[in-house]
C-alpha cells in the first residue's frame, strides 16, 4: 500500500525536476576589461634656478620608467591616452620636450611644448595611443625610460611678479588593460 | 601565487557544491538515527543502531543569494557581459554568499548502555565547508577600473572567505533525565586536511586628485589570507597527482591539524503533546600548525608617479627614481609570507524547535513483520502528527545567519514517515522541502530534499539540499 503511494511520488519527482537548457560556452564571451589611470611623471623648479643655470639648455633628464614594460601591464594593454600639463609662474618663455625612449635609447615618441611666459594659461595636451589614434599602444609597450628636456627661451635674470614662480610638468596615463 | 590560486579553486568549488548547512528536515527526525547529529538531546527510543559504512549519511547542500546558474547561463540571448555587469557586478551586494557544507559518515553507530536512561553514540564524519561573500568593490576595481572615479573607495573589507576539509570522530551520550527531559553532548576531535580564511580585511584604495601631479593613488590595506595544509597539496598537485589520496588520508586521520569542539542538546516536554528542543553544535576550534602559509599585505602609500623637485634632484640625477618609488611603496606596504601557528574557530550552528503533537499515538507494531521495533520506554510516545517551527541558525563571516521553519510530520505507523518543511532564510522565501523515512524490519533509509519547487529548474535554484542514508535499528526483542 505504501509503496503505492511512494514510488509514484518518487516517479513525479524526477520528472518534474528538470534543468532548463544552460550555454556555458557563453562564459567565452566575457571580456574584462577595466580602464586604469594613474600620475606618471612630477617636475618642479623655482625661476630661481633657471636664473642660476647660464644658456638655454636648462634640464634634461633620462626617467627609468618601468611601468610600462612589466609584462602585467604590457601584455594587457589595448590603447589609452597620456596626459599633460604644464604650468607656467616664471617670467620664462620656455620649450619642453618629453620623449619615451625603448630598452635600447632608441626615441619612440616626442612630444614637444611651447610655454609663454607667465601670465599664461595651462598647457594641457592629451594624447592617444591605440588602433585608430595615429599613434601605436606598441609605443607604449616598449617604452622602457622617458626623457624630459627643457629649454629656457628667456634670460636668466628677470623674476616673475607671481608669488612663488615655478615652471611645473605634471603627467598622468589612462589606459584600458585586457584582463579577459 | 600559485597557493592563491587553489584557495580560490577551492572556494569555486566549494561554492559550486555549497550551502548553508541548515538541515531543518533532518532536525528532530527522531525515527532517523542520524538526527542525534543535530541534537545529541534529542529524544530517542533505539536499542542500538549501525549506519551501513560511507551510506549511513550523505548530505550536500549547495546555494546562492545573490544569483543563480541560470541567471548568468541561460541561453536567453542577453549579451552574457551585460549579465554578468548587471546581475553580479552590480546586482550583489557584499552580503550574498556563496557557501556550501558536504558530509560524508564513515563509521556510525550507537547503543543503549546498562542504565537505559543512557544512549551512547559514536563515529567518523568527514566534511568539508566553504564560504565566500561577494567582493564586490574587488569586482568592480577588476571590471570597470579606476579611471573617472576620483574619490571612490575601494573597500578591502569585501574580501571575506573561509573553507576546510575535515574529519570529525566524536562520542556522545544521550541522557534521560526523566519524562520530561532528555540532554545530550557530544565531543569531537577535528582533524584537518586544510583549511583557509581570509576574514578580517580593512582597507581602501582610492584616487584622488594629485596634491602635486594630476593624480594620487592610495592604498590603505590590512589583508591577511592564512592558510594550513595547502602547500603540500599544491606540490601534490603540480608534480604527483598520485601522492594525494595518502596525503589527504594522513591528514584526515589524526596527522594533520587538530582540534577539539563539542555538542549539546535537549528535549523538553512541556506537556504531553508539547516539545521543546535545542542544540548548539561545534562550538570548538582547530590548531593550525602544520604547513602554514600565510599571506599578509599591511601598510600605507600614496603614489602619485615619479616625483622630481629641483633643484634637490640634482644632487642624486644618476638615481633610478623608477626603482626608488617601487622600493618606496614596498617599503609603505609591506607584503609577503610567514608559517605562524593560528587557531581557527569551527562554524557554530543553533537549532531550537517547538513541536505540538497530536493524533492516535502510532502503534508501535503496525504494519511490520518484525521483532526490532518495540519500543521499551513507557514515556515515549510517538503521534501521528506533529507541527511546529524551528529555528536554525550559524556564525558566518559577517555575522550569524538565521533560518525559520515552520514543519509538519506525520507518522504512517512505524514503517513510514513524513516531514515536510517550509523554510525562509536568506536564500529563498519559497523553500518547501521534504523528508521520508523508511523503515523495513531493522533496515532504516531516509531521503530528503530541500526546495523542492526549484526542481522546476534546478539551474535557476538559489538553494538546493539533498541527504540519505541507511542504517540498522533496533528497538529491542518484543
Amino acid at each position: 500500500m505504501k509503496n503505492r503511494f511512494l514510488f509514484p511520488c518518487i516517479i513525479l519527482l524526477a520528472l518534474y525536476s528538470c534543468i532548463e537548457r544552460q550555454n556555458f560556452d557563453q562564459y567565452e564571451d566575457l571580456e574584462i576589461i577595466p580602464t586604469v589611470e594613474a600620475s606618471i611623471l612630477y617636475i618642479e623648479s623655482p625661476e630661481r634656478l633657471l636664473n642660476e643655470i647660464p644658456g638655454q639648455d636648462f634640464y634634461s633628464q633620462d626617467f627609468n620608467f618601468d611601468g610600462f614594460s612589466v609584462d602585467a601591464f604590457s601584455d594587457r594593454v589595448l590603447d589609452g591616452f597620456v596626459f599633460y600639463e604644464i604650468e607656467n609662474t616664471t617670467s620664462k618663455e620656455m620649450e619642453a620636450t618629453v620623449e619615451f625612449l625603448d630598452e635600447g635609447g632608441n626615441t619612440l615618441d616626442t612630444q614637444y611644448f611651447h610655454i609663454d611666459p607667465a601670465p599664461t594659461p595651462l598647457v594641457q595636451l592629451q594624447v592617444a595611443y591605440g588602433i585608430g589614434t595615429g599613434r601605436s599602444i606598441e609605443i607604449i609597450k616598449n617604452t622602457s625610460s622617458i626623457k624630459v628636456s627643457v629649454r629656457n627661451l628667456g634670460d636668466n635674470s628677470s623674476v616673475s611678479n607671481l608669488p612663488d614662480p615655478k615652471i611645473i610638468f605634471r603627467s598622468s596615463g589612462q589606459f584600458r588593460l585586457r584582463l579577459k | 601565487m600559485r597557493q592563491v590560486k587553489l584557495v580560490l579553486l577551492s572556494w569555486l568549488l566549494g561554492c559550486f557544491f555549497i550551502t548553508a548547512q541548515n538541515k531543518q528536515i533532518l532536525y528532530d527526525f527522531t525515527e532517523i538515527p542520524q538526527a542525534l547529529m543535530v541534537n545529541p538531546g534529542m529524544s530517542t527510543d533505539f536499542q542500538w543502531y549501525a549506519g551501513i559504512p560511507v551510506l549511513s549519511g550523505i548530505s550536500f547542500q549547495a546555494g546562492s543569494s545573490g544569483l543563480t546558474v541560470n541567471d548568468l547561463f541561460a541561453d536567453d540571448g542577453v549579451d552574457f557581459n551585460v549579465k554578468v555587469r548587471e546581475l553580479a557586478i552590480y546586482g550583489m551586494s557584499t552580503r550574498d554568499e556563496l557557501s556550501g557544507t558536504y558530509q560524508v559518515e564513515l563509521l556510525n553507530g550507537g547503543f543503549r548502555g546498562r542504565n537505559r536512561d543512557n544512549f551512547y553514540s559514536f563515529g567518523i564524519y568527514n566534511e568539508g565547508d566553504a564560504i565566500g561573500y561577494w567582493f564586490k568593490d574587488y569586482a568592480i576595481l577588476a571590471f570597470e577600473g579606476n579611471a573617472n572615479q576620483l574619490g571612490r573607495k575601494f573597500d578591502l573589507e569585501h574580501l571575506k572567505t573561509r573553507g576546510e576539509m575535515l574529519n570529525v570522530f566524536h562520542f556522545g551520550l544521550n541522557k534521560r533525565v526523566d519524562g520530561a527531559l532528555t540532554i545530550g553532548g557530544r565531543a569531537k576531535i577535528y582533524s584537518s586536511a586544510f583549511n583557509f580564511s581570509s576574514t578580517k580585511n580593512k582597507g581602501y584604495f582610492v584616487t584622488n586628485e594629485g596634491q602635486n601631479n594630476l593624480l594620487a593613488n592610495t592604498l590603505d590595506a590590512d589583508l591577511e589570507l592564512r592558510s594550513s595544509g595547502l602547500n603540500e597539496i599544491e606540490d601534490a598537485l603540480d608534480n604527483d597527482t598520485s601522492l594525494l589520496p595518502g596525503i589527504l588520508t594522513r591528514r584526515l586521520f589524526f596527522g594533520g591539524d587538530l582540534g577539539f569542539g563539542i555538542d549539546l542538546g535537549f528535549t523538553y516536554k512541556l506537556n504531553k503533546q508539547t516539545v521543546i528542543t535545542g542544540s548548539l553544535l561545534d562550538l570548538g576550534f582547530v590548531y593550525s600548525s602544520t604547513d602554514v602559509k600565510n599571506y599578509t599585505i599591511k601598510g600605507n602609500a600614496t603614489v602619485e608617479g615619479i616625483e622630481v623637485i629641483l633643484p634637490d634632484a640634482f644632487s642624486n640625477s644618476n638615481a633610478d627614481f623608477w626603482q626608488d618609488l617601487v622600493d618606496e611603496v614596498d617599503a609603505l606596504v609591506p607584503h609577503g609570507t610567514n608559517d605562524k601557528s593560528y587557531i581557527y574557530f569551527r562554524p557554530t550552528k543553533l537549532y531550537g524547535s517547538l513541536r505540538y503533537n497530536w493524533g492516535e499515538p502510532s502503534n508501535p507494531s503496525m504494519d511490520c513483520d518484525c521483532n526490532y521495533i518495540v519500543s521499551k520506554r513507557k514515556d515515549y510516545t510517538k503521534y501521528a502528527n506533529g507541527v511546529g517551527g524551528q529555528l536554525y541558525m550559524i556564525n558566518r563571516p559577517r555575522g550569524p545567519q538565521a533560518a525559520l521553519t515552520a514543519f509538519y510530520l506525520r507518522r504512517f505507523g512505524r514503517a513510514l514517515a513524513l516531514k515536510t518543511t517550509y523554510t525562509v532564510d536568506k536564500f529563498s522565501w519559497s523553500n518547501i522541502g521534504l523528508g521520508l523515512n523508511l523503515q523495513a524490519g531493522p533496515l532504516n533509509f531516509y531521503v530528503m530534499a530541500d526546495n523542492l519547487l526549484a526542481y522546476r529548474n534546478l539551474a535557476d535554484s538559489h538553494y538546493s539540499s539533498f541527504q540519505l542514508g541507511l542504517n540498522i535499528i533496533s528497538w529491542g526483542k518484543k
